[in-house]
């Protein structure tokens, strides 16, 4: 006569045994798992003796609320500029050309040069000026910034 | 003769062969010629609303997704100002959707927007994006609407009014700011919204999303709002060029897929075998999305396959086994367990003999299952003592159709009853019971001209929506079936040429038909002469007729012949073997047909092979080395009954919750009592598994491999989405370790090798093996060694000798009725958000809280006679029991008939009412024939139906999204008439 029941009487496992179920359990896996688990040890030996762990520790104690300082604090207006230049200056990067730039850098660099071993007191007068144009170098980089000139004109 | 199939037509001055009628939009994309597009998708067709898809036609700029292929068409896709065009519509679509992808929980890979933009190649934001005035509607438990992410493209709208077709979204598309509403502008929760969830598959972004996605897909997504507002503010504004931002969210979205499995699986509900992926984190259901390539449901769901799966993970699981222990169950080990079983099955065999033990299989468990417990009945115990749930349901149809057409199944797909160009649907509530399969009826019905006559006491939504809808009088549907078949007959509109070639008994059945004139017909069911002949008339003329039934047909005491009598009708008129014709008993469980299918049955071996035929029996006998009992056993009904007698002594089921579900429930539950051994294999501790000496902890359908067979007769494969419940093991494993501490070490390691071993034995089955099953790959019954299958019946013949089928001869004689003292009849059904007893779909919550529990229908002309208003609270008593509850009043039931879904297990179980009535021909309980009387507990009170049901909502139909009113608005401009040449 089986009349219709709903009380469970649970298993009870004492504390003592559910350590020794989970260790038993544990040591499967790790058995199950040598090599990984002996790579992974060396790994986090490396991270240890590099500081990373504990930086990573830190961080992750504190994911939550480093992201949102992180946000609110990069989300105020003063940065905005920042923002929105961060994204132009790759895309800058990407359109200059940079071989062109490096040579006129290096024509710039000469010029910085030879300006400064220039003395202050020296004078140029409409002469001077005729008379430079015919000095080849003087009359390359004329040449060279009126084409500049025009190509920026464009 | 080329040149007739085939359209040539140049695009980008290629010339491609094409074929005719074909989607132009789709055979650009064939021919790997990228546009953008967003708003079409294969399953929907056009809709024409994002202008993305702009190329030039002959000259002219125009949308592809709306033209269809025509000889000697010239497409440009690539022209400046074609592209002009494109860029312009991808913009406004960008001034609607705010790309922050990285912080979006949509952004796994599929977002449709992400892709078109990233695949376009946009660089930049030309306009700013512009919110609406609107707020997120977060109001639904299942799906919440974003109108600020929302881009109006109108593929929810499409897929709600035109697939499911339950029309309640459209777009207010005259409104300053157009968006998408619920019913006349309600909240999402207070709407006709059924929660089939197929807006927020359609949906190609995160506009319409699933709420279980919410913070839980991506990896920064989990943020409190104001938080995630920010980070949006951020991505924004970092977004001055796109190909960063998506080079970003892409790797986050593929970081994603280590950590989200996606699995294939098949519905765990109805029968009609909706397949998806689930998405699962953890333990977690994140979602449930079906493909297109789903082969019985495509992109549908309802909102039981969507949402309802909570129970997976519901904390009432049992994880241990149980074993009755003097007034309480008490908790052991598995081998504790195992080992009680094995003990009591052998003690009982040894002192009462194998036919002491009975078996009863799920129809929610898998073939494998189902195989490996008539095996472990038939094998190891040595009884045919095994039954399935299929007895409660749908026997009778199976019998019907085995004396006339040879196969006991669908005769064709769900693509065949979308084709037909007449539907009749005899005592079923399709939308509520196979809402999938009732979404292709409503939307070939809307769209395609198809014909629908409904036969039902009740008028539901498939009533509602009928061309015809006629309430015969209950259990007297052959008798309108025969009459109708008698006067086509008369009036010689048969298929003459099919009967002479393919169909037996004839003149025999012409002579039964003697006694059904029209006269008579109509007296006894009440619908009048005229509409009988114009019925038969139309079903002669019909371009196909297909013929669906459940168990306002099954759950008579003429179940089978009714069933008989719908199969007769369709041979007279020839509805077999062509398409878009046949019978489909629509199949209640996503395993009926498979568990009868895979030999849970005591007479048929797997494959409907009978256990009497001794070349049969040898076959097994041979393969199981074991000597099987030659005779037939018992089923469901006769080992109640047995157990009374003293005959039955021990019982094992699995998945099954009898004492609820099995008629007279009283009766059944007092048998319990009286077995010396029970066992039940359940997840939760059911009320079955109360009357229990040893409960078996099982795992469902998303915890294991596996195959189901759907109502089409297709046969599907089930991935593992989640490891078993610690503590819990699939039912195949339980049985094989039961088996195996009963001496026999049957040896499987996985679903397949039982499936291997099934198909090897049954010819039906076989060239079924998994990996012609593998993904969303399907079979249909019978399958050849060669593996072809049939998804379509009796192309050539029938399964009989000579190949041709056989009119069966019937009588009829009314049994049933009400009387004086029980005045009233109760039918009882399903309701859509609920499944079965409740077990499984009553642990949702959000299902709960729109459905908290069942109610009893009446009509108003009841009501005011019995002087109970809304929410008043009634008992019915029957001559087998009574059962109480709570009162809608409501058009769908008419003067003495009452209505009482079956889904509750309290007090309000409508088996509580049933007697031991049976169909005459295979013990299937006629539930549907309860007369009882009423008593008025309490006068009203709160009505059963809360506010927020579907119930209560006002759909609003239209056909699509009515593109052409958002063409007509002032502000808007064909993108390609803006762009200058």
């Amino acid at each position: 006569m089986a009349k219709p029941i709903t009380g469970i009487k649970r298993q009870t496992v004492s504390y003592e045994e559910q350590v020794e179920k989970d260790i038993h359990e544990v040591r499967e896996a790790v058995a199950d798992n040598k090599e990984a688990i002996l790579k992974g040890i060396q790994l986090l030996k490396a991270l240890n003796e590099g500081g990373t762990l504990d930086s990573a520790y830190a961080f992750t104690n504190a994911k939550h609320e480093a992201l949102k300082n992180v946000v609110n604090e990069i989300s105020k207006d003063q940065y905005t500029p920042l923002l929105e230049n961060l994204p132009e200056v790759v895309f800058l990067l990407g359109d200059l050309n940079v071989k062109g730039l490096r040579e006129v850098t290096n024509r710039l660099n000469n010029g910085i040069e030879e300006m400064e071993r220039t003395p202050d007191d020296k004078k140029t007068n409409v002469l001077d000026l005729a008379k430079a144009l015919k000095d080849p170098e003087i009359n390359r980089s004329l040449t060279l910034l009126l084409q500049f000139l025009r190509g920026m004109g464009k | 003769m080329l040149e007739r199939d085939h359209t040539v037509v140049t695009i980008n001055g290629n010339e491609y062969l094409a074929e005719p009628g074909q989607n132009l939009l789709e055979f650009i994309q064939s021919i790997d010629e990228s546009i953008p597009a967003i708003c079409y998708n294969e399953s929907l067709g056009p809709i024409e609303t994002c202008d993305t898809c702009i190329i030039q036609l002959n000259g002219e700029m125009t949308r592809a997704c709306g033209k269809k292929v025509e000889a000697g068409m010239r497409v440009q896709t690539k022209l400046p100002h074609v592209h002009k065009a494109q860029k312009e519509a991808l913009d406004r679509i960008l001034e609607k959707h705010e790309l922050y992808c990285t912080v979006c929980d949509y952004n796994n890979g599929s977002c449709e927007i992400h892709n078109t933009m990233a695949e376009f190649g946009l660089e930049h934001q030309s306009r700013p994006f512009q919110p609406t005035s609107y707020n997120r509607d977060d109001s639904g438990s299942f799906y919440r609407y974003d109108p600020d992410q929302c881009i109006l493209c109108g593929r929810c709208v499409e897929v709600c009014q035109d697939v499911q077709v339950n029309e309640t979204l459209t777009i207010d598309w005259e409104r300053q700011e157009p968006r998408v509403i619920w019913d006349n502008d309600v909240p999402i929760d207070q709407s006709s919204c059924v929660n089939c969830g197929q807006c927020s598959t359609v949906c190609p972004c995160n506009a319409m999303m699933e709420v279980g996605m919410e913070g839980e897909a991506g990896f920064l997504t989990d943020q409190e709002p104001g938080l995630l507002k920010k980070m949006i503010g951020l991505t924004k504004k970092v977004e001055t060029g796109y190909g960063p931002l998506f080079a970003v969210s892409d790797t986050e979205a593929s970081m994603r897929e280590s950590r989200i499995k996606k699995t294939k699986t098949v519905c765990t509900y109805c029968g009609v075998g909706c397949s998806f992926d689930v998405w699962t984190k953890d333990r977690k259901v994140l979602k449930v999305e079906p493909h297109a390539e789903s082969p019985a449901n495509g992109i549908s769901t309802c909102v039981k396959g969507k949402f309802g799966w909570d129970y997976v993970n519901s904390e009432e699981r049992l994880t241990k086994p149980l074993i009755r222990r003097g007034d309480q169950f008490e908790e052991v080990e598995w081998d504790e367990a195992i080992a009680f079983a094995a003990k009591r099955m052998t003690e009982i065999k040894e002192e009462k003999g194998a036919d002491h033990l009975g078996f009863i299989s799920s129809s929610k468990a898998t073939n494998e299952e189902s195989y490996l417990m008539q095996k472990l009945a038939r094998q190891i115990i040595g009884t045919n003592n095994i039954d399935n749930c299929s007895r409660y349901c749908q026997t009778p149809a199976t019998k019907g159709l085995f004396r006339t057409v040879g196969h006991g199944g669908d005769s064709g797909s769900i693509d065949d009853i979308a084709k037909a160009g007449l539907v009749m649907t005899i005592g079923s509530n399709t939308a509520e019971s196979h809402p999938v399969l009732a979404s292709r009826i409503k939307r070939s019905q809307k769209l395609f001209g198809q014909q629908l006559y409904v036969f039902d006491l009740r008028k539901h939504e498939m009533a509602k929506r009928a061309d015809r809808f006629y309430q015969p009088k209950s259990g007297t549907d052959l008798v309108w079936l025969s009459a109708v078949t008698k006067y086509i007959l008369d009036q010689g509109w048969q298929d003459k040429k099919f009967l002479k070639e393919w169909v037996n008994g004839y003149d025999e059945y012409v002579q039964s038909l003697e006694p059904f004139t029209l006269e008579y017909a109509s007296d006894l069911t009440g619908i009048p002469v005229d509409e009988l002949k114009d019925i038969a008339k139309n079903v002669a003329e019909a371009k196909g007729v297909a013929v669906c039934w459940a168990m306002g047909v099954t759950q008579h005491m003429r179940g089978s012949d009714t069933s008989t009598a719908i199969s007769n009708l369709l041979l007279i008129t020839g509805n077999y073997g062509k398409p878009g014709t046949g019978a489909y008993p629509l199949r209640g469980h996503n395993n009926v047909q498979g568990c009868s299918d895979f030999g849970s049955m005591p007479n048929f071996f797997p494959g409907y092979e009978k256990v009497t035929d001794d070349e049969v029996r040898k076959r097994y006998e041979d393969a199981w080395q074991a000597t099987l009992p030659a005779e037939e056993g018992m089923d469901n009904h006769q080992m109640i009954e047995a157990i009374h007698n003293g005959e039955l002594s021990g019982m094992y089921v699995i998945g099954e919750d009898t004492g609820i579900v099995d008629a007279n429930i009283n009766y059944v539950t007092a048998a319990f009592e009286k077995l010396d051994l029970f066992i039940v294999q359940d997840l939760f501790l059911t009320k079955t598994a109360e009357y229990a000496d040893l409960v078996l902890p099982a795992s469902p359908s998303l915890e294991k491999d596996g195959t189901f067979t759907n109502t089409e007769r297709r046969i599907q494969r089930l991935y593992k989405a989640l490891e078993p419940m610690k503590g819990t093991k699939p039912d195949w494993e339980i049985l094989q370790l039961i088996a195996k501490d009963l001496g026999t070490d049957w040896g499987y390691t996985h679903p397949s090798e039982i499936m291997e071993e099934s198909a090897g034995l049954a010819p039906l089955f076989a060239g079924v093996n998994y990996e012609r099953l593998e993904g969303y790959k399907s079979l249909q019954w019978p399958v050849a060694a060669d593996g072809t299958d049939e998804p379509l019946l009796f192309l050539d013949g029938f399964p009989f000798e000579d190949k041709k089928a056989k009119l069966f001869p019937l009588e009829f004689e009314l049994m049933y009725d009400t009387n004086e003292e029980y005045d009233l009849h109760v039918n009882n059904g399903r309701l859509l958000e609920h499944f079965h007893e409740g077990n499984m779909t009553y642990k949702s919550e959000g299902i709960r809280r729109k459905t908290p529990n069942a109610f009893i229908e009446i009509s108003k002309e009841l009501a005011e006679e019995r002087g109970v208003e809304e929410g008043g609270e009634v008992k019915l008593i029957s001559e087998a029991g009574e059962a109480t509850g709570v009162v809608t009043i409501t058009d769908r039931v008419r003067g003495k008939e009452i209505f009482l879904p079956l889904n509750d297990n309290g007090k309000s179980a409508v088996n509580f009412l049933t007697d031991n009535r049976v169909d005459k021909d295979t013990n299937t309980p006629a539930y549907k024939e309860i007369a009882v009387k009423m008593k008025v507990m309490k006068k009203k009170g709160k009505s059963p139906i809360p506010p927020n049901n579907h119930r209560r909502g006002n759909p609003v139909p239209q056909i699509s999204v009515k593109v052409q009113e958002k063409w007509k608005r002032e502000d808007y401009q064909f993108p390609g008439s803006q762009v200058r040449r």
